[in-house]
C-alpha cells in the first residue's frame, strides 16, 4: 500500500520547496515476541516470561518508552535489569533527530542480544501507521503514533492470552497529557520514575533516573543566573557581530574564571577572559558558548589567587556576593584583559564526569554534591540512596541540565568504576579523563585482521608460493638473508624496528633500518583503519599498554622479532666509513631477524671483546657510525636535552612498585635512536620530493625567546651564560655550562632548558610552509620508524609506498585538508596519550611513597614562586612543592624578588639550584587528588621546616583500608 | 493548432446542421460537451486540476514560490503562465512545433488571469517591496480536440481554487533583518478567493450563426472567433479576435452577448462542483487519472 507524506521545508536560499515522499506500507512487519503465532519472525527478540519485579505491574510486560524517555533516561535504559523493549521507529527517528549520541547508544542496545530490544517498525506498518491531522503539532502526531502502535501491540498480544500469562505492554511517558490519553483508550501506562521506583528488586536503578524540568516547579527561589537567549538570537547576534563565538575553557586554579577563545572572520584568534559567576552563566567547560564584550570599563585582570570551589553544599542564594568578593583584587590597569559575559550556549559538550561523591552532611538526605576529577569542571548536584556505598568509590556522573536558579547543574549518578585508589579504578579514571580510547577491539575491527591460515610456520615460507608470488611481483624484496637484528627496552613485546650493517665489496658500509610493515596489514578506509586513525597512538600506562591496534598485529604479526619472518619496510643506505652517505634506496621487503637484543645485552656485545659473531660486527659497524652521526648532528645544533623518566620495579604478583628508578641511558639507546632519525629525515626528505602538497611531517618550532628568560635567570646567579640566539648556541653554551663542586648543575640547566621548549607537531606539508625541526636542527622530519604504535608513522609508510612505486594511492591520502585533520586529531591523542602517561607515573609515584612511608631526601630547587618553592629529587625524577604559607595560620615573612627571582623566608633566601633537604610523605587528605607533600628539613628555618624525625607516617593514617 | 481536413460535403453538412440548431454530435449552438473536472491530481504541486472536454484533456499545476514584486506593484503578487503542448496531445507538437502555440496560449492567459480584477493579487504579497508569492501555472496539454481555451481556464480556476499555499510569517529582530518563517503545521495554508477568476468562452462564427464550444471539424468550417474572459457575475474581462476571418461588429456584438450569457451559466455548476469535492476531504476516492 502506498501512501505519500507531504511536507513543506524552507530551503537555505530562503525559500519555501513543497517535498512529497512515498512512504510504503506493509502488512508482514512481525512484532518480534516469542508468544506471537501470528506473525513468523526469522528471529523473537521479547522474550515470553518478561519478568520484571515491579510492585505496579505483578505480570510479564513489554516496555514501551516514548521519545523523551529514552532521550533522558537512556542511563536507566541501559542497566541490564531492563530488558524486553520496544523501540517504536517513532521513537528511534526522534531520538535520531534531536541527539547523535543517544541514537548510537539505543543502537548499541538495539544490537545487544541479551537486552532484547526490539525495534518494531510502526511508521511502516499498515495498522500502526497514521498520518496528521489538521491542527495537530508534529508532537502531538508522534505522540499519537505512540499510542496507536502500543494499542495495537496491547491487542495483538490479547490474542494469544492462553500462552503468554496475561503478557502486557506498559507504556512509560512522562508527558502527563500524553499519559492521560494512553489511560483513556485503555493503555497500561506509567510514568517513567513511577515504574523504576517500583521495581522491587533494583532501588538502585532509581539514582540513575535524571531528573526532569516537571520536577522542579517546587518553589520558586531567587534566579542566580541570566537567562540563556535562544539559539535563534545568539545565530543573530553572531551574524551582526554583537556577540562572538567560542569554546569556553575554564579555569584549573580558579572556579569563577575562565576564558573563550574566540575567532573572528580572517582574524587571529582571541582569548576573552569571564569571571564571576554570573558572567560565566552556567558554562561547563569546553561548551561552545556566544559571548557578549563588556564595556572596556568593566575590564578585569585574570586573578592570580587559586580559589576553589569546597565545603559544604552552598544555599542557592545569598552567597555569590562572598564568592566574587574574593575575586576582588587590586590590578594594574595594564593587566586588564578583554572581558565578556556569557550570554548563551550553542552547544554543549556535556559527557559523563569521573569524580567522587561529598556526602551531605545531613543524614538521610539524598542529594548530594558530586566533586568530578577535573577542577574545571563544576561540583554536581545528584540524588541518590546509596551515598553510603557510593563514598569512596570514584564514580560516573552525567549532567541533566542547570536550572538557572540553581547554584550547581543537576546530574545523575551513571556508573561505580570502584573503590578510589585502587589500582584498577584510577588507571580507569585516568584513561577516561584524558580521553583515551582504551575499550576492547569491536568484532569489525578484529574482522579485517589477517585470517589465521594467514600465518605461514617457518619451514612452509620458506618455499611457500606466497612468499614466492610477492617477491616476484617486484614490490618485495628477499632480505632474509641479512643479518638484521632488534635492539629494545627489555620486555618489549611491540618490535617495530631491526638493523643491519655489512661491508659491501666497494668498502663502503651498507646500513638497513628495517621498520615493520604495518601499513601492508592495515589497508585505508576499512573500520580497522578508522580505529587505529582514532586511538593515534598506543598509550603507555606504568604496567599497561593500550594498543593502536589489536594484539595480533603488535605483538606478533608486525613485531619484527628473532627467528620468524616478517614483513617490512626497510630504508638501506649506502655509507663511507665516514657516515657520509651514498645512497639511499627505499624497499618493501621479508626480513628474518637473527636476535631481539636488549639495550644491555648489545652493549655487552659491543663490549666484549671475544665475541666475533655476525651480530655482533654489525653492532660494532653501526656503533661505530652512530657515534659519527651523532657528532655531526650536535654539530649542526641538536640540543641533547634532559628529562628525567623513571622505572618502576614492579612486583610481579601484586603489581604494585616496589622501587623507582630513574632510566639509564646506554650508548646502544642512542645508536638505535641515531639510525631512527636517520631514516625518519631520509624519508621525510623523499616523501616531501615526491608529494609536497600532501606530505605528514613532523616540525618542532622554535620557542619565542621570552620562554627563555627563566633559564637565562637561573644560569645567571651560578654565574654561568647561556645564549639563545640559535638552537646551536643553546646547544654549545648548555655544553660548556658546568660549575665546580656541582656535577648536577648542567642536568639541572638541561632540564630548565626542556622546559622551554614548544611541544613538536604532526602537520601535513601542503598547509604550511615552517618544517623546521629545531630541537634536532633538521629542515625536515618525520615520523616512520614505529608504526604499531603510532597512526602517523602509518600514513608516512603509506605516502613512502607509493612514492616507489609499492602500493596504490586512495583519494584521501593526497587531500590536504583531510590530511590536516587527522593530523589534529594525532596531535591531540600524542598530548592527552602524554598527560595520561605522566598522571600514570605520578599515581604510581604515589602508591610507592604511600608504601614507603615518609622518606626524607635530598633534592635541588628547581623553580622559585611566591609562595613557594619546586624541588627536584633527582634520585626519584621526582618533583614537588614546598609551600610556606597556608590555609589556617599565619605564614612567615616572605619576600619574593622578581629578578632573582629568589625567595626570602624569614632570614633565609632560596635561590634556584640550592640544595635542600626534604622530607617526603603522601598526602591523602583529599582521597580525590592524593599528592605527594614535601616539606623542609635542611635548611632549617624556625616555624618553617619540620623536625627531622617524624615519629609516624601521617600517610599511613589516612590510608583506606580495603 | 492542430487541424483537421473536412471535405466540402462535410462541411455543408455541419454549416447545415448548424443553421438549424443541430450540431453533428447531437449539441445546440450553445451548448457544451460533456465535461470532466479533477482536482488534486499531482501530489507534489500545492494546486492542481485536470479537465477533459470531449476528447480534449488539460491538465494544470499550479506551484508557489517565494520570489521578488514586480518593482512597480510592490505590494502584489504575480502568476506566471506556462503551457507545454506535449507531443501526446497531437502528432504536430513534436519537435518544436507546439512552442508557437505554447507562447501564444500562455500569452493570452496571462491576459485574462494576471491582474487583481481576476485575482486579489495584495493576498499573494509577504513583505512589500522585499517577498510575494509566485504562482507558478504550468499547463500541459494532453489531448486536443477543439476548444482549448474554455478547458484551460476551467482548469486554472480549479487549480486555483484547490491551491493551498503554506502560510509563512516575518519575524524580524532588533537589527531589523527579517527571516521567513514557516508554520511547522502542513495544514496551516491561506487558500485563493477565485469568485472573480474568469472563464473564457470561445464563440466561433460558423456560416451565419455562432457556436460555443467547436469540435475541430466545426472549427474548419469557422472563419473567426471570439474569444472573451466572463466571470460569475457575467463581466467581460477580456476580448479577443482569433482567426483569419472578418466579422460584422453587429455579429460581435451578439457573439459577446452569447459569450456572456453561457460564461456566466458555467460558472455556477463549476463553484458548486468544487465545493462538493472539496467536502469530501480525505474521503473522497481518487478516480481516473493518476488515482
Amino acid at each position: 500500500m502506498l501512501k505519500s507524506k507531504t511536507f513543506v521545508k524552507k530551503t537555505r536560499s530562503g525559500g519555501v520547496v513543497k517535498i512529497v515522499r512515498e512512504h510504503y506500507l506493509r502488512d508482514d512487519i512481525w512484532c518480534g515476541s516469542e508468544v506471537c503465532s501470528e506473525c513468523k519472525p526469522e528471529t523473537t527478540e521479547l522474550q515470553k516470561n518478561a519478568y520484571i519485579e515491579s510492585n505496579l505491574c505483578a505480570y510479564p510486560h513489554y516496555l514501551i518508552p516514548d521519545t523523551n524517555v529514552v532521550l533522558h533516561q537512556i542511563d536507566v535504559l541501559e542497566d541490564p535489569i531492563i530488558r524486553n523493549v520496544i523501540i517504536l521507529q517513532t521513537v528511534l527517528q526522534e531520538v535520531r533527530h534531536r541527539s547523535a549520541p543517544i541514537y548510537k547508544r539505543v543502537k548499541d542496545m538495539l544490537h545487544e542480544k541479551e537486552k532484547h530490544f526490539y525495534t518494531f517498525t510502526n511508521e511502516h506498518h499498515r495498522e500502526t501507521f497514521i498520518e496528521r491531522e489538521p491542527g495537530e503539532s508534529a508532537n502531538d502526531r508522534n505522540d499519537r503514533a505512540i499510542r496507536v502502535a502500543a494499542k495495537w501491540y496491547s491487542e495483538h498480544l490479547k490474542a494469544f492470552k492462553s500462552s503468554s500469562d496475561g503478557l502486557e505492554v506498559v507504556l512509560l511517558t512522562n508527558d502527563q497529557g500524553n499519559k492521560q490519553k494512553a489511560a483513556d483508550i485503555g493503555l497500561v501506562v506509567f510514568k517513567c520514575e513511577e515504574y523504576i521506583k517500583s521495581l522491587i528488586a533494583n532501588p538502585e536503578l532509581v539514582d540513575r533516573l535524571a531528573l526532569t524540568d516537571n520536577e522542579k516547579n517546587e518553589i520558586s527561589k531567587k534566579v542566580l543566573f541570566p537567562e540563556h537567549l535562544p539559539l535563534s538570537k545568539v545565530q543573530a547576534g553572531i551574524k551582526a557581530g554583537t556577540f562572538l563565538q567560542g569554546t569556553y575553557r575554564a579555569s584549573r586554579d580558579n572556579y569563577l574564571e575562565g576564558s573563550v577563545f574566540v575567532q573572528k572572520d580572517g582574524e587571529e584568534s582571541t582569548e576573552v577572559l569571564i569571571q564571576g559567576l554570573a558572567n560565566l552563566n552556567r558554562a561547563v567547560h569546553q561548551d561552545v558558548v556566544a559571548v557578549q564584550i563588556l564595556a572596556r570599563d568593566k575590564w578585569v585582570a585574570p586573578s592570580s589567587v587559586v580559589l576553589q570551589d569546597e565545603g559544604a553544599a552552598k544555599d542557592d542564594a545569598g552567597d555569590e556576593e562572598d564568592e566574587d568578593k574574593a575575586l576582588k583584587t587590586t590590578f594594574a590597569e595594564t593587566a586588564k584583559k578583554p572581558t565578556a559575559r556569557i550570554v548563551g550556549i550553542i552547544k554543549r559538550s556535556w559527557r559523563p564526569f569521573c569524580g567522587m561523591l561529598n556526602v551531605s552532611q545531613i543524614k538521610e538526605s539524598t542529594r548530594h554534591l558530586f566533586t568530578p576529577a577535573d577542577r574545571r569542571i563544576p561540583r554536581i548536584r545528584i540524588e541518590t540512596r546509596q551515598s553510603s556505598t557510593l563514598a569512596g568509590q570514584r564514580i560516573m556522573v552525567a549532567i541533566d541540565g542547570w536550572p538557572k536558579d540553581s547554584r550547581y547543574p543537576n546530574g545523575h549518578f551513571v556508573r561505580s568504576l570502584g573503590g578510589a585508589g585502587e589500582k584498577e579504578t584510577e588507571q580507569e579514571v585516568l584513561l577516561l579523563e584524558h580521553d583515551v580510547p582504551h575499550q576492547a577491539f569491536s568484532q569489525t575491527v578484529l574482522s579485517f585482521l589477517p585470517k589465521m591460515p594467514w600465518v605461514i610456520t617457518p619451514e612452509e615460507s620458506a618455499s611457500s608460493s606466497y612468499w614466492a608470488v610477492v617477491v616476484d611481483e617486484g614490490k618485495r624484496e628477499d632480505l632474509r638473508q641479512l643479518i638484521v637484528c632488534s635492539v629494545d627496552p627489555p620486555g618489549c613485546t611491540d618490535i617495530d624496528d631491526a638493523l643491519h650493517c655489512r661491508e659491501l665489496d666497494n668498502g663502503n658500509l651498507e646500513v638497513g633500518v628495517h621498520i615493520a610493515d604495518v601499513s601492508h596489514f592495515i589497508r585505508p578506509g576499512n573500520a580497522l583503519d578508522q580505529e587505529a586513525a582514532n586511538r593515534g597512538t598506543t598509550v603507555y600506562l606504568c604496567g599497561k599498554r593500550i594498543d593502536m591496534v589489536p594484539e595480533l598485529l603488535s605483538s606478533n604479526l608486525c613485531s619484527l622479532r628473532s627467528n620468524v619472518e616478517r614483513l617490512a619496510f626497510s630504508c638501506i643506505w649506502e655509507m663511507n666509513h665516514n657516515a657520509e652517505i651514498v645512497k639511499t634506496r627505499f624497499t618493501k621487503s621479508i626480513i628474518n631477524s637473527k636476535a631481539s637484543l636488549t639495550y644491555a645485552e648489545a652493549q655487552m656485545r659491543i663490549d666484549d671483546s671475544t665475541m666475533n659473531d655476525d651480530i655482533t660486527i654489525s653492532l660494532r659497524g653501526l656503533n661505530k657510525l652512530a657515534k659519527i652521526l651523532k657528532r655531526q648532528r650536535i654539530q649542526n645544533g641538536a640540543l641533547t636535552l634532559s628529562s628525567l623518566e623513571v622505572r618502576f620495579h614492579i612486583d610481579s604478583e601484586t603489581h604494585d612498585p616496589i622501587d623507582l628508578q630513574t632510566k639509564e641511558l646506554m650508548e646502544t639507546n642512542s645508536m638505535v635512536e641515531e639510525f631512527m632519525l636517520l631514516a625518519n629525515i631520509s624519508v621525510a626528505q623523499k616523501i616531501y620530493d615526491e608529494f609536497p602538497e600532501c606530505a605528514l611531517l613532523r616540525k618542532h618550532p622554535a620557542p619565542p625567546p621570552s620562554n627563555y628568560d627563566i633559564l637565562i635567570k637561573a644560569a645567571k646567579s651560578k654565574n654561568v651564560e647561556i645564549h639563545t640566539d640559535s638552537a646551536k648556541a643553546l646547544a654549545d653554551s648548555l655544553d660548556v655550562a658546568r660549575v665546580d663542586n656541582f656535577p648536577y648543575f648542567n642536568t639541572l640547566l638541561r632540564i630548565l632548558a626542556t622546559r622551554c621548549m614548544m611541544q613538536a607537531v604532526y602537520f601535513c606539508s601542503g598547509m604550511d610552509s615552517d618544517f623546521h625541526h629545531y630541537g634536532l636542527a633538521s629542515p625536515i622530519y618525520t615520523h616512520f620508524t614505529s608504526p604499531i604504535r603510532r597512526y602517523s608513522d602509518i600514513i608516512v609508510h603509506r605516502l613512502l609506498a607509493v612514492a616507489i612505486g609499492a602500493d596504490a594511492t586512495y583519494s584521501d591520502l593526497m587531500d590536504k585538508h583531510k590530511q590536516s585533520a587527522l593530523c589534529n586529531n594525532l596531535n591531540y591523542r600524542h598530548k592527552m596519550a602524554q598527560y595520561a602517561q605522566r598522571a600514570s607515573v605520578a599515581f604510581h609515584t604515589q602508591l610507592f611513597f604511600k608504601s614507603r612511608g615518609v622518606l626524607n631526601e635530598e633534592g635541588f630547587v628547581l623553580f622559585v614562586r611566591k609562595n613557594a618553592i619546586i624541588v627536584l629529587i633527582p634520585k626519584f625524577g621526582l618533583e614537588g612543592t614546598v609551600f610556606f604559607d597556608s590555609k589556617d595560620k599565619a605564614g612567615p615573612k616572605l619576600i619574593y624578588d622578581e629578578e632573582g627571582p629568589v625567595l626570602t623566608v624569614e632570614q633565609h633566601t632560596f635561590h634556584i639550584f640550592d640544595k635542600v633537604k626534604v622530607t617526603i610523605s603522601l598526602d591523602a587528605s583529599n582521597i580525590q587528588h592524593q599528592k605527594i607533600r614535601m616539606a623542609l628539613l635542611d635548611p632549617v628555618i624556625p616555624g618553617v621546616s619540620v623536625p627531622a624525625e617524624n615519629p609516624e607516617p601521617p600517610s599511613k593514617k589516612s590510608k583506606i583500608d580495603r | 493548432m492542430a487541424t483537421v481536413q473536412v471535405s466540402e460535403a462535410e462541411k455543408v453538412y455541419i454549416l447545415h446542421g448548424i443553421r438549424d440548431d443541430l450540431r453533428v454530435d447531437g449539441r445546440g449552438c450553445e451548448d457544451y460537451r460533456h465535461m470532466e473536472i479533477e482536482t488534486d491530481v499531482v501530489s507534489n504541486t500545492d494546486g492542481s486540476a485536470k479537465v477533459t472536454l470531449g476528447h480534449t484533456a488539460v491538465l494544470v499545476g499550479v506551484k508557489a514560490e517565494i520570489g521578488k514584486p514586480r518593482p512597480m506593484l510592490p505590494d502584489e503578487g504575480f502568476l506566471e503562465f506556462f503551457v507545454d503542448c506535449s507531443a501526446n496531445a497531437t502528432p504536430e507538437f513534436e519537435g518544436r512545433g507546439g512552442e508557437e502555440l505554447g507562447t501564444e496560449l500562455s500569452n493570452t492567459l496571462y491576459k485574462v488571469f494576471n491582474n487583481k480584477h481576476s485575482i486579489d493579487l495584495k493576498s499573494l504579497s509577504i513583505l512589500r517591496g522585499e517577498h510575494c508569492w509566485v504562482l507558478y501555472v504550468d499547463v500541459l496539454l494532453l489531448q486536443c480536440d477543439g476548444n482549448l481555451y474554455d478547458a484551460i481556464s476551467v482548469a486554472i480556476k480549479a487549480a486555483l481554487f484547490s491551491t493551498k499555499i503554506p502560510k509563512v510569517h516575518i519575524s524580524s529582530d532588533e537589527e531589523g533583518s527579517k527571516e521567513i518563517e514557516l508554520s511547522d503545521d502542513p495544514f496551516d495554508c491561506i487558500r485563493l478567493r477565485v469568485d472573480h477568476v474568469p472563464c473564457i468562452v470561445t464563440v466561433c462564427k460558423v456560416g451565419h450563426r455562432h457556436v460555443v464550444d467547436a469540435t475541430l471539424p466545426e472549427k474548419a468550417c469557422s472563419v473567426a472567433s471570439v474569444l472573451m474572459a466572463v466571470t460569475q457575475t457575467g463581466a467581460v474581462t477580456c476580448v479577443r479576435k482569433v482567426g483569419g476571418g472578418s466579422l460584422e461588429p453587429e455579429s460581435v456584438m451578439e457573439m459577446t452577448e452569447t459569450g456572456k450569457r453561457v460564461g456566466k451559466a458555467l460558472h455556477a455548476p463549476l463553484m458548486e462542483l468544487l465545493q462538493q469535492e472539496e467536502k469530501l476531504g480525505k474521503s473522497r476516492q481518487k478516480v481516473g487519472f493518476l488515482g
